[in-house]
C-alpha cells in the first residue's frame, strides 16, 4: 500500500463517526434521488445520480469494513482502494457534487451524501490529491492571519478611500468605516473587493449601528478542502479578532460557505472560546427593516425581481424568510423561483467549485437547470445573498442568455434607501434596461 | 413441524444478534455533539423526519416518483406484517379469522409489490446501474419470505418453506443489504437534529422566530 493510499484510509477511517456510517449503511438504492441533483436533471445518467457516487466510497468502505464483501467483494462491488479509485473519487467530490444537501432533502431514507463527499475531501487532501488551487487559497488566507501588518495599511488606504465615496453616496459627512473599533458591538466581516464593504457600511451607518470592520475576509477554502485543521486555521483569524475587540456579534457577508462555517462550525471548533453570536447580514437588514432603523421605499425597485437561495444559507441554514421578508419591503413585483426555499435547486457554483478553471465547462452544464428555472420566472433581476452563486448566475447568465441583472440583497436595499447618490455600478436607469425609473434626488 | 420452527427460530436469534452487533459497532463510533446555537426546534425536526417529511407528498423526489414510493411503502409493509406473522406462526388456529384474512391481504399484495421491484431492478436503466448482485438477493429473498408466509397462513403446504426461508431472510438481514432498516432509524433521527437546529425542517419558521 503505498503512502498516498494509507494516508486517504486512514483519513476515511478518522473521520467514520456515527453520522458518516449510517451515511455509508443507510442507502437503500432506490434511485428516487436522482432528480433532486442538479448534475442528473442537467444530464441524465446514472454517473450523476447521488446514489451512484455516493457508491463509489461505498464500495472502498465495504473493503474495509464488511466482512461478506471481504469475502466476495463482487457481491457488493466492495473495491480496495488504489490510486486510480483514489483519483477517481477525487474528481468526483470537487467537482460532480457541490455538498448542497437537495438529495438528502429527498432521500426517504435522509442519507446524507454531502457527508460522504465532504468524507473524500477530506482523503484527497490529506492524500496530496485535492486540487491544488483550493490549498493555495486557504494556505493565503492562513499566511495572511500570521501577519496582517504586511498588507494592513494598503487596506487602510483603500477604506479611507472608500469612506469618501460612502459620505458622497449617503450625503452624510460623518459616516464613516470604522477598522477595529474597539468594543463595538458588531464586527462584520466582508469578502475580497469594495463591492462587499461599501452598501454594508451604507446601511450600517444609517442605522447609526456600532460597528467595526474587520480586516480579514470571511470566505474560508479550507471548509471546501474538508481540512477542518485548515478551515480552523483561517477562522482563527476572526475568532481572536472578535475576541480581541470584544465585539457581541460577527456579521457575516452575503456568503453562503463563510455563514455555515462560522454560524455552524466555528462554535464547534472553538468552543469555549465562542461567546459571540454569528449572524447573517441578511438578518440584520430583515432585522433594520423590521425594526424601523433604515427607511426603505416600498416602491423603490420596480422592475420584476427574483430570488435565488443559495443552498448554504437556506436549506443548510434556515435563513429562508429574512431573504424574502426584505425583497417583499422593496420590490414590486417579487416572483418565486419553483422550487424555492428548502427544495431549491442548486446553481451549480457551490462546493469552491467555481474556484476550479478545470470544471468550468462542467459546472456551467450543471447550472442549465438554473437557467431555465430563473428564465420561466421572467425576471429582469436575479438576487443572490451569496458571492459564488452570483458568479456562477452570472456566468449562467453569459452562456445560457439570461438577459437578466444579478446582484446582492445589501445593493438592493441601498438602493431603496433612496440615496443621495446610487452605489457604483447600480444606477437605476442602468439597472433595469428599458424601464424609466423614477428616483428622487 | 417443531425442527422448522427451531430453525426459523434460530434464523431470527441470529438476525437479532447480529443487527445487535451492528448497532453496538455504530453506537461505539463517536457522536459529534453539535455545540452551535440553534435556530430552530430539534425534537420538532426528529418528529417531522418520522412523521410528515415520509409523507409522498412532502418531496420533491416522492412527487415524481410516487409509484415507486407508493411501491416501497407497500412492500415495506409487506416484510413488516411477514415478521409479525410468522412470530405468531404458533398461535394462528387462535387467530379470528378476520385478522387472517386481513393479514393474508396484506401479505400478498405486499409480495407482488416486491416482485414488481425486484423487476424494476432489472428492467429500468438507473436501478440497474445502482443495484448491487446484494441488492437482487435481498429484494427476492424477502419478496419471497412474504409470499411463502401469505401462502402458508392459508396453505398448509407452505408451512414449512415459510419456516425454512425465514430462517435465511432473518440470518441474512445483517449481513446484507436488509440491515438498512437499522440505519433507517439512524439517518432519519440525525436528518431531523440537523434541520430542526437550522429551523428548515419542519417548513415556515415564521419570519419573527425566525429573528431570534
Ligand atoms: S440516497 Fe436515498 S433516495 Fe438515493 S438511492 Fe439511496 S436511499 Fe434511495
Ligand atoms: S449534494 Fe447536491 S450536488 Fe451533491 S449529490 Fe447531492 S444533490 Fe447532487
Amino acid at each position: 500500500m503505498t503512502e498516498t493510499i494509507e494516508l486517504a484510509l486512514k483519513t476515511l477511517e478518522a473521520q467514520l463517526n456515527q453520522p458518516l456510517e449510517t451515511a455509508l449503511e443507510a442507502c437503500a438504492r432506490c434511485g428516487i434521488c436522482a432528480e433532486a441533483c442538479h448534475y442528473y436533471r442537467a444530464e441524465p445518467k446514472v454517473e450523476h445520480i447521488p446514489a451512484y457516487r455516493a457508491e463509489q466510497l461505498r464500495n472502498v468502505y465495504r473493503y474495509e469494513h464488511d466482512f461478506i464483501s471481504r469475502l466476495f467483494p463482487v457481491w457488493t462491488r466492495a473495491k480496495k482502494l488504489d490510486e486510480t479509485t483514489l483519483a477517481n473519487l477525487t474528481e468526483i467530490a470537487f467537482s460532480q457534487c457541490t455538498l448542497c444537501r437537495r438529495c438528502t432533502v429527498n432521500c426517504p431514507l435522509g442519507v446524507d451524501t454531502p457527508l460522504m463527499m465532504r468524507a473524500i475531501r477530506a482523503m484527497a487532501t490529506a492524500a496530496g490529491t485535492a486540487p491544488e488551487i483550493l490549498i493555495m487559497l486557504a494556505d493565503a488566507a492562513i499566511e495572511k492571519g500570521k501577519d496582517p501588518s504586511f498588507y494592513k495599511e494598503m487596506f487602510l488606504e483603500q477604506i479611507a478611500d472608500m469612506e469618501k465615496q460612502l459620505r458622497d453616496i449617503t450625503g452624510d459627512e460623518n459616516a464613516t468605516i470604522p477598522v477595529e473599533k474597539q468594543g463595538a458591538k458588531i464586527l462584520y466581516v466582508p469578502l475580497a473587493g469594495a463591492h462587499t464593504i461599501l452598501p454594508p457600511a451604507v446601511v450600517f451607518n444609517a442605522a447609526q449601528e456600532d460597528w467595526t470592520l474587520s480586516i480579514f475576509e470571511a470566505s474560508n477554502y479550507g471548509v471546501f478542502l474538508a481540512d477542518v485543521n485548515r478551515a480552523k486555521q483561517v477562522a482563527k483569524r476572526i475568532v481572536d479578532e472578535a475576541n480581541r475587540l470584544g465585539v457581541e456579534e460577527i456579521v457575516i457577508s452575503e456568503c453562503g460557505h463563510a455563514y455555515a462555517c462560522y454560524r455552524w462550525d466555528v462554535p464547534n471548533w472553538f468552543a469555549g472560546q465562542f461567546d459571540f453570536k454569528v449572524r447573517s447580514l441578511i438578518e440584520v437588514l430583515a432585522g433594520y427593516i423590521s425594526d424601523g432603523k433604515i427607511k426603505v421605499d416600498p416602491t423603490a425597485i420596480p422592475g420584476s425581481v427574483t430570488y435565488h437561495d443559495s443552498c448554504n444559507l437556506a436549506r443548510n441554514g434556515g435563513l429562508l424568510e429574512e431573504p424574502r421578508y426584505v425583497l417583499k419591503s422593496i420590490v414590486r413585483d417579487f416572483r418565486e423561483m419553483t422550487p424555492n426555499k428548502a427544495e431549491a435547486l442548486c446553481c451549480g457554483g457551490g462546493g469552491g467549485i467555481v474556484a476550479l478553471a478545470e470544471y468550468a465547462e462542467r459546472r456551467i452544464a450543471a447550472g442549465k437547470p438554473k437557467a431555465d428555472q430563473i428564465k420561466s420566472t421572467g425576471a429582469r433581476t436575479v438576487v443572490a445573498a451569496c458571492e459564488n452563486c452570483r458568479l456562477q448566475i452570472g456566468d449562467l447568465n453569459e452562456h445560457y442568455n439570461l438577459n437578466i441583472h444579478v446582484t446582492a440583497l445589501t445593493d438592493l436595499v441601498v438602493q431603496a434607501m433612496r440615496l443621495p447618490k446610487p452605489l457604483p455600478g447600480m444606477e437605476a436607469e442602468h439597472l433595469f434596461e428599458g424601464e424609466q425609473v423614477e428616483v428622487p434626488r | 413441524m417443531l425442527i422448522f420452527q427451531l430453525l426459523a427460530l434460530v434464523g431470527l436469534a441470529a438476525g437479532l444478534f447480529g443487527i445487535y452487533l451492528r448497532y453496538a459497532e455504530t453506537k461505539r463510533r463517536a457522536l459529534p455533539i453539535d455545540k452551535s446555537p440553534v435556530k430552530g426546534n430539534i425534537p420538532h425536526g426528529i418528529a417531522y423526519a418520522f412523521t410528515t417529511g415520509m409523507m409522498p407528498w412532502a418531496k420533491e423526489s416522492t412527487r415524481i416518483h410516487l409509484i415507486a414510493y407508493l411501491r416501497g411503502i407497500g412492500f415495506h409493509i409487506g416484510i413488516f406484517t411477514a415478521i409479525g406473522t410468522v412470530i405468531l406462526s404458533p398461535l394462528w388456529g387462535f387467530l379470528p379469522p378476520l385478522l387472517s384474512s386481513t393479514l393474508f391481504w396484506v401479505l400478498i399484495p405486499g409480495a407482488l409489490l416486491g416482485a414488481a421491484g425486484g423487476l424494476m431492478r432489472l428492467a429500468e436503466h438507473n436501478l440497474r446501474g445502482l443495484s448491487l448482485p446484494d441488492d437482487h438477493f435481498a429484494v427476492w429473498l424477502t419478496t419471497l419470505f412474504i409470499a411463502v408466509t401469505g401462502l402458508g397462513l392459508v396453505f398448509e403446504a407452505f408451512v414449512v418453506p415459510m419456516y425454512i426461508v425465514s430462517a435465511v431472510t432473518f440470518a441474512y438481514i445483517p449481513l446484507g443489504k436488509i440491515r438498512h432498516c437499522l440505519y433507517f432509524f439512524f439517518s432519519r433521527t440525525f436528518f431531523g437534529k440537523f434541520f430542526g437546529r437550522r429551523a428548515v425542517f419542519p417548513h415556515g419558521t415564521p419570519y419573527r422566530e425566525a429573528l431570534k
